[in-house]
């Protein structure tokens, strides 16, 4: 990479890490048209019912596998081009000031997961109470978390927390190393500021790759945790939990684009991809 | 506090919900049942069993007395020798039994029909530590050697600073309040429920403190905040339940509330720095309050009670409010809970979503998983139903529900 063709390199792999984010994006649309069309079933389709109320759940847990599935996709092909050039994880030119800002270890928190899971399942609740009382949801989405899954989402967040605080240590660790030797101590000694080194190139290099093992740790929680919720929830309330947590990514996608220009700050200003990942 | 529960109170007394023939029938069932237990005791008529003895917390003030006198036979052994000889008294072998093998009666006795059927919901929420601890020990112990004087243990500990000091309250207070109950000189007395709440209490601060002495070594999380490991304490709020009496000790700002033919009687009042009477204590013994998100007692902690905290005593003290009871026809069920549910659901509020939920309505034919051993799901539901409804109403705290049915079959 220290050679003439780094520049170049380095752009085209970025370009290949922006694509993989857009073509995430792009899946996690369609798989949100999908969950959504499953949850509420187009008009005059009633909610199958008896003997085909089965078929209907095999439908949602398979939706809910292929949806995980792409999910974990997305962690294999950007764990393969992190290991070219990590950095650009931790602070992404494709997402958006707003989305950046909310990252933990170049993601989500995974103890979000269980946060969005308290915030549906109470947010019908509390809609009409006393109708609630009378008859309950009994929709079969989140509202109607029972009193065994509430019990096994808490161990969950128990737990999600425990590995997330863990690894937040590790980072911490990692990120006061570069004031450390080797780095500090080359930086001092460097007659010239910003003097590049065979050294430092290799000390810069051994933290990228460490850097990039907590990411897979990262993602590794991310999905472990995702897959341990979808097992508590029931399929439907698996369907509800993925469109409500996709819909949020992408609003929160859209919200910061919004923000960006707001603040005059044109994202084609940047590097633009090959394509834009801009639809309509 | 006493006006506030006076009019709860007499707010409670028309039990409009009840059937009027339902409702005698039950009472002629608790007076039989309630004149057979408490023979010899002072008999109170049938006007008195519906009225809750809330009396004493003002005066409780000077009835503090000094600890230390109280601590000195609390030999465990000593206790369950003087049981067993209580017992031996007349001729019970079950009970000698029982006084002996304590552990293992249990689990028995908690199939008698007198064993009231509760139900618990605990979770972190939206904080990312978890504080609160709840214990529940039906049939902990019995208040004399009739066959049914057995006693429910129910707690609620809230944490701050860290979760030791809930985890030790739920690990010791049953325990700690059995040997009180069980080293009374003479067993076949009727408990003084005041000053064995009052020992209790000042007991499980005791080993709280000398526990937060041994941690300033330990791996605690608190230890590496360690001039503060004694900056950690916790709200505790015990129900014991008997075959007629409720009696609830509180300290801090976990609450107990009864539901008594559709409403809301509180069982205890929340100490809170700035309620007079403690902002009064406080001040009086050289405290102060500040206004910093909130009243706080030398604007660090946000209750004027609590077990442990021992960096502010005496401003904070661990001596409970008590009170004392009268089960009635008409209850529905008793409420434990920690802030995380009373800051955003009202007494009123939690006890409607109980009783219709304990009354069968409400809750559809759905795959509700199954709750812990020995709780009844009607009740594990009712408690999460109440969780959910703190957590739908953006509670941010840890919320920990114990609902207790005292409808007697």
């Amino acid at each position: 990479m220290a050679d003439q063709d780094g520049d170049h390199e380095s752009s085209s792999s970025h370009d290949r890490s922006h694509t993989c984010f857009r073509d995430w994006i792009n899946l996690q649309k369609s798989d949100l048209d999908q969950l959504v069309k499953l949850l509420n079933p187009e008009s005059g389709v009633e909610e199958e019912e008896g003997a085909s109320s089965s078929s209907s759940s095999n439908k949602h847990f398979e939706l809910c596998a292929k949806t995980v599935s792409h999910f974990e996709d997305y962690m294999r092909n950007r764990a393969e081009l992190a290991r070219e050039d990590i950095s650009i994880y931790f602070a992404p030119s494709w997402c958006t000031t707003l989305e950046n800002s909310l990252l933990w270890i170049a993601g989500c928190r995974p103890s979000m997961f269980i946060r969005l899971v308290y915030a549906l399942c109470g947010s019908e609740m509390e809609r009409n109470l006393s109708q609630f009382l009378l008859q309950g949801t009994s929709n079969g989405l989140l509202g109607d978390l029972s009193a065994g899954q509430l019990s096994s989402v808490n161990m969950l967040q128990l737990k999600t927390v425990r590995e997330e605080e863990k690894l937040t240590s590790r980072l911490a660790t990692l990120q006061e190393d570069i004031a450390d030797q080797p780095l500090a101590v080359i930086a001092r000694g460097a007659t010239q500021v910003g003097e590049t080194s065979e050294e430092a190139d290799k000390a810069l290099d051994d933290h990228e790759r460490s850097m990039a093992n907590i990411l897979e740790e990262a993602d590794k929680i991310r999905l472990k945790t995702l897959k341990e919720l979808l097992g508590i929830l029931t399929p439907k309330q698996g369907v509800d939990f993925l469109v409500a947590s996709k819909k949020l990514h992408l609003s929160l996608h859209e919200w910061g684009k919004k923000r960006d220009r707001l603040h005059g700050r044109h994202r084609d200003a940047r590097k633009p991809p090959p394509q834009s990942d801009e639809e309509s | 506090m006493a006006e506030i529960c006076c009019e709860v109170v007499s707010d409670s007394e028309p039990a409009v919900s009840y059937e009027p023939s339902s409702r005698a029938a039950r009472r002629r069932r608790m007076e039989i049942r309630k004149f057979r237990f408490v023979a010899g005791d002072e008999l109170d008529n049938s006007e008195n069993q519906k009225r809750p003895k809330l009396d004493g917390q003002i005066k409780d003030g000077e009835t503090c007395r000094s600890n230390s006198a109280l601590f000195s036979r609390n030999c465990r052994n000593a206790a369950l020798s003087t049981i067993a000889d209580g017992l031996l008294d007349q001729n019970d072998a079950v009970e000698m039994d029982r006084g002996v093998e304590s552990e293992a009666m249990e689990s028995e006795l908690t199939v008698c029909s007198e064993t009231p059927r509760f139900g618990y919901a605990s979770v972190c929420g939206r904080r990312r530590d978890m504080e609160d601890a709840v214990d529940n020990k039906p049939s902990f112990s019995r208040e004399s050697s009739e066959p049914e004087s057995d006693l429910h243990y129910f707690g609620v500990f809230d944490g701050h600073g860290c979760s030791h000091v809930a985890m030790r309250c739920r690990e010791r207070m049953h325990a700690v309040l059995k040997a009180e109950i069980e080293s009374r000189p003479d067993p076949t007395s009727p408990i003084d429920w005041r000053a064995l709440m009052e020992r209790s209490f000042a007991r499980m601060d005791k080993e709280v403190i000398e526990l937060n002495k041994t941690l300033l070594r330990s791996d605690c999380r608190c230890e590496l905040r360690t001039p503060e490991c004694d900056a950690v304490g916790s709200t505790a709020v015990v129900a014991v339940v008997s075959r007629d009496k409720i009696i609830v000790a509180n300290c801090g700002d976990s609450r107990a509330v009864l539901c008594r033919g559709g409403k809301a009687v509180a069982l205890s009042s929340d100490h809170k720095p700035d309620r007079p009477d403690e902002l009064h204590r406080i001040e009086s013994a050289g405290g102060r309050v500040i206004y910093w998100d909130g009243p706080r007692v030398l604007g660090v902690l946000a209750m004027s009670r609590a077990i442990g905290d021992n960096y502010l005593k005496p401003y904070v003290i661990c001596e409970p409010e008590i009170t004392i009871t009268d089960r009635a026809p008409e209850d529905e069920c008793l409420i434990l809970a920690s802030d995380g549910l009373w800051d955003v659901v009202s007494n009123g509020t939690a006890c409607g979503v109980a009783k219709m939920c304990l009354s069968g309505k409400g809750l559809p034919e759905s795959p509700w998983a199954e709750g812990g051993e020995g709780d009844d799901k009607a009740c594990a539901d009712t408690s999460m139903l109440l969780t959910k409804l703190a957590l739908a109403r953006h509670s941010t705290d840890n919320v920990s529900v114990v609902v207790v049915d005292l409808r007697r079959s």
